[in-house]
């Protein structure tokens, strides 16, 4: 069965044609390689559970996610959660092609359609997402959701999909690192708090959240 | 102004004569130099003695200058004292892309005084990542009563009340070229002030604003400007309105169409069609914006003798574009969205053998839905089919060493490669190596490179490559790349013809920036941000070498020893006067 990887959700998934060659490989392959980051970023938390097997590693944007804060927030002011000038495309193509995309003349298939609590003002906010024991990582848009309840469930469905795990949403739990790079449990801050400070997602089985019982 | 110098040289002249030093009058000297147009040449040109150096000053026309901050206009005037054009650059480049924070400068306005008492002949000024007020298009406007040609491309700081201004005071305008600027477009009206007597258009390119103009007075000014040859309306310029433009101006050789994408008649249909098929000179075409498939075969007639099409705006799909590429086998070259994907790509490389340049841009550069976009297979098979190809800037979320090499081999008189892969420190992802082959495959196979940008996970090899090979390179840019100091120094120390380096977010620290010099002095710039240069590592720059100005740009609040963003350039104009404070100069 042909691994489908995209950007979108798999309940509205039918992205047909975007998986040719495996492009949609490559977004996550590049987790393999920054050993660097991977220590920085989980070492400090996670050394006490040998069993966690981390094969999606963040890619090298997280090395410099403290210090492209400040460029981000004080350059950019749609507070976007990208990099300052990357890719490197004029700001005034940048503007033209954004809108563009948003009165639907690029064919792109945003699949936002569905969900009528989503703010179509607002700019979709990709976070991504590694699931323990799952190799291949993906992306979620949090825009769609408002309530860790339907993210979670969103989450557990989109993993469990092309992995043998239990459905049960019962026996894992969501963390999330925040803009200052700290891993923390998400069942702890308001929804709206947590979007504005959520840079990515984990999900973890509970025999591992015994460890967090500790801290 | 051939008799005042003529006037000044006459006595001049005997005592030449009667020294017998120089074989030819100045007069003859200046008449001949005059006719000596590249820049590089009239630089040899005065260096090779007094006489030819003063010739050389006075029958100089046009002067460029690469960084507006090199030089003072009051030394410029000195040295050229008959200057009719003057082009002038600003800001880094990177400034495109939000990396120079506002008000650093770049100020027009010193300029035109100075040049308004001494150039008051002055006809023509193009302007790129310059700093341009209404005030100063005012002064502008009111300065040079022979005006001609004005082009803006990447500028700030102006409205459209300033473009009012020069369409309403340049009695001799031929060309009014506003590119892709940060302009405050309040209205249409500025099109309205061209004077009813008004003839002597040539090129006007207002596709990059967004307002309405009046269509009657539009009209009216094309019909009446015979000599009307670039002709770039904006989105609001509708199919049926442009079918009346082209009417008024067959003769146009370059065209930017408006939005393309209205209801139309059959009849409507059919009359579009066949005023592109009177315009036999169209050698350019751009626009279309929102383009609507069923009317692109309006073009078609229009499209055999194009050789450059501008689809950086039209997101057309693999189709679209082959239906159209069919008709266009002269094309020399072509900017296209990613939309038209690998396939469009090798329609491409079927049906335009000649092509020689080609730029791919992204409609979806922060990954906000699916779009596809072009992969390594499309680049290989534009290599494949056109042979010619020197020029490349090229969008993709994904590549391999294997195909640059490939690309290179079928391509290997590549003069600029510009290759993006968008995911900053992304490896060959069939092989998860770092993409130091691929670079090191176009410096080996193209000689000719002068401008490189690199991109994807690269170690210090990618950078020795450059170094070995790269011996006509003159502008690098580099992002997210690099292991250690030695990369950079390969680079510094490997490329003697190099002017420009740029560099973003790469692991290079005092050691490689002290490694450079010896040579920054004959470079034009060199820019580095979020690197690992210090403060202090800067200042010793500054104290060795007191030609070059150093300057930091830093964030409030920042790390005090980290120098964050670094623009080091050479100068005889001494440290900036008009700096704001964020800018230190050191």
């Amino acid at each position: 069965m042909e691994l489908q990887l995209g950007l979108a959700l798999p309940i509205h998934s039918s992205i047909d044609g975007f998986n040719h060659s495996g492009s949609g490989c490559s977004e996550n392959k590049k987790y393999v390689k920054n050993k660097r980051s991977y220590e920085e970023s989980f070492g400090h938390f996670l050394k006490p559970l040998p069993l966690l097997v981390w094969s999606g590693q963040p890619n090298e944007e997280d090395d410099r996610n403290k210090k492209m804060n400040t460029n981000i927030h004080t350059s950019n002011n749609e507070g976007e959660n990208h990099l300052v000038g990357w890719p490197p495309i004029k700001s005034w193509r940048k503007k033209e092609l954004h809108d563009q995309q948003h009165h639907g003349h690029i064919r792109i298939d945003h699949r936002m359609q569905g969900n009528e609590n989503q703010d179509r003002r607002l700019r979709p906010l990709y976070v991504k997402v590694n699931m323990e024991g799952v190799a291949i990582g993906r992306q979620v848009n949090l825009r769609l959701y408002n309530s860790y309840h339907t993210l979670k469930d969103s989450l557990i469905n989109m993993f469990v999909k092309y992995q043998n795990f239990e459905e049960d949403g019962v026996n894992y739990t969501l963390i999330f690192q925040n803009k200052q790079g700290d891993w923390l449990l998400t069942e702890h801050i308001p929804w709206q708090s947590f979007i504005g400070t959520v840079r990515r997602l984990a999900i973890l089985g509970n025999e591992k959240m015994k460890i967090f019982d500790k801290y | 102004m051939m008799c005042k110098s003529k006037k000044k040289k006459d006595s001049k002249h005997e005592t030449n004569f009667m020294n017998s030093s120089s074989a030819f009058p100045d007069e003859v000297l200046e008449r001949v130099l005059s006719m000596v147009k590249s820049r590089k040449d009239r630089s040899s040109v005065s260096l090779v003695c007094k006489e030819w150096y003063n010739a050389e000053r006075w029958s100089r026309k046009n002067v460029f200058i690469g960084n507006c901050y090199s030089v003072t206009p009051e030394i410029l005037t000195r040295r050229f004292p008959n200057i009719r054009s003057v082009t002038l650059k600003g800001k880094p480049r990177f400034s495109d892309f939000n990396l120079v924070p506002a008000n650093w400068g770049a100020d027009i306005h010193p300029w035109l005084v100075v040049f308004a008492e001494k150039y008051p002949f002055l006809e023509e000024l193009k302007l790129k990542r310059m700093f341009v007020t209404d005030e100063s298009l005012e002064f502008l406007a009111f300065s040079f009563p022979n005006f001609k040609a004005l082009s803006l491309l990447s500028c700030d700081g102006f409205s459209t009340d300033g473009l009012a201004a020069v369409a309403t005071y340049c009695k001799n305008l031929t060309e009014l070229d506003i590119q892709e600027n940060g302009i405050d477009d309040k209205n249409g009206n500025w099109l309205s002030c061209f004077p009813e007597s008004f003839t002597s258009l040539e090129v006007l390119n207002f596709a990059n604003l967004n307002n309405d103009v009046n269509f009657d007075a539009l009209e009216k000014l094309v019909g009446r400007c015979k000599s009307l040859k670039t002709l770039k309306v904006n989105k609001s310029i509708t199919l049926e309105q442009l079918q009346r433009l082209l009417v008024r101006a067959p003769q146009l050789c370059e065209l930017g169409t408006g939005s393309f994408s209205q209801e139309l008649t059959c009849q409507q249909h059919s009359e579009l069609k066949r005023a592109f098929n009177n315009c036999k000179s169209l050698h350019t075409l751009s626009g279309l914006w929102v383009a609507s498939t069923q009317y692109l075969e309006v073009l078609y007639p229009a499209c055999t003798n194009l050789t450059f099409l501008n689809f950086s705006y039209a997101p057309l799909d693999s189709e679209d574009l082959s239906k159209l590429l069919v008709h266009c086998p002269n094309l020399r070259r072509l900017w296209v969205v990613d939309t038209v994907e690998d396939k469009g790509l090798e329609a491409v490389g079927t049906y335009c053998p000649l092509l020689e340049e080609l730029r791919v841009f992204p409609a979806d550069p922060f990954d906000e839905g699916v779009a596809h976009g072009v992969t390594e297979s499309g680049f290989i098979a534009v290599s494949e089919g056109c042979r010619k190809l020197h020029y490349v800037l090229y969008f993709c979320r994904q590549m391999t060493n294997a195909a640059v090499a490939t690309v290179v081999q079928n391509c290997p008189d590549f003069t600029h490669f510009r290759l993006c892969i968008m995911t900053p420190g992304q490896p060959d992802y069939l092989t998860d190596e770092p993409m130091d082959e691929a670079f090191g495959a176009v410096v080996k196979n193209c000689t000719k490179l002068q401008r490189l940008a690199v991109s994807g996970s690269l170690t210090d090899l990618t950078f020795e490559y450059i170094g070995r090979h790269a011996k006509n390179l003159e502008t690098l840019s580099v992002a997210f790349a690099g292991s250690s100091d030695w990369g950079m120094q390969c680079v510094l120390y490997g490329c003697p013809k190099l002017r420009k380096l740029e560099i973003r977010d790469s692991p290079f620290g005092n050691a490689a920036l002290f490694s450079g010099l010896g040579k920054y002095e004959s470079m034009r710039s060199l820019w580095m941000s979020d690197c690992k240069v210090t403060m202090n590592g800067c200042r010793f720059v500054a104290q060795e070498r007191p030609r070059l100005n150093v300057e930091v740009i830093n964030e409030e609040g920042g790390d005090d020893s980290r120098a964050e963003r670094v623009y080091i350039y050479r100068s005889v104009a001494g440290p900036r006067r008009d700096a704001p404070p964020f800018v230190l100069t050191l």
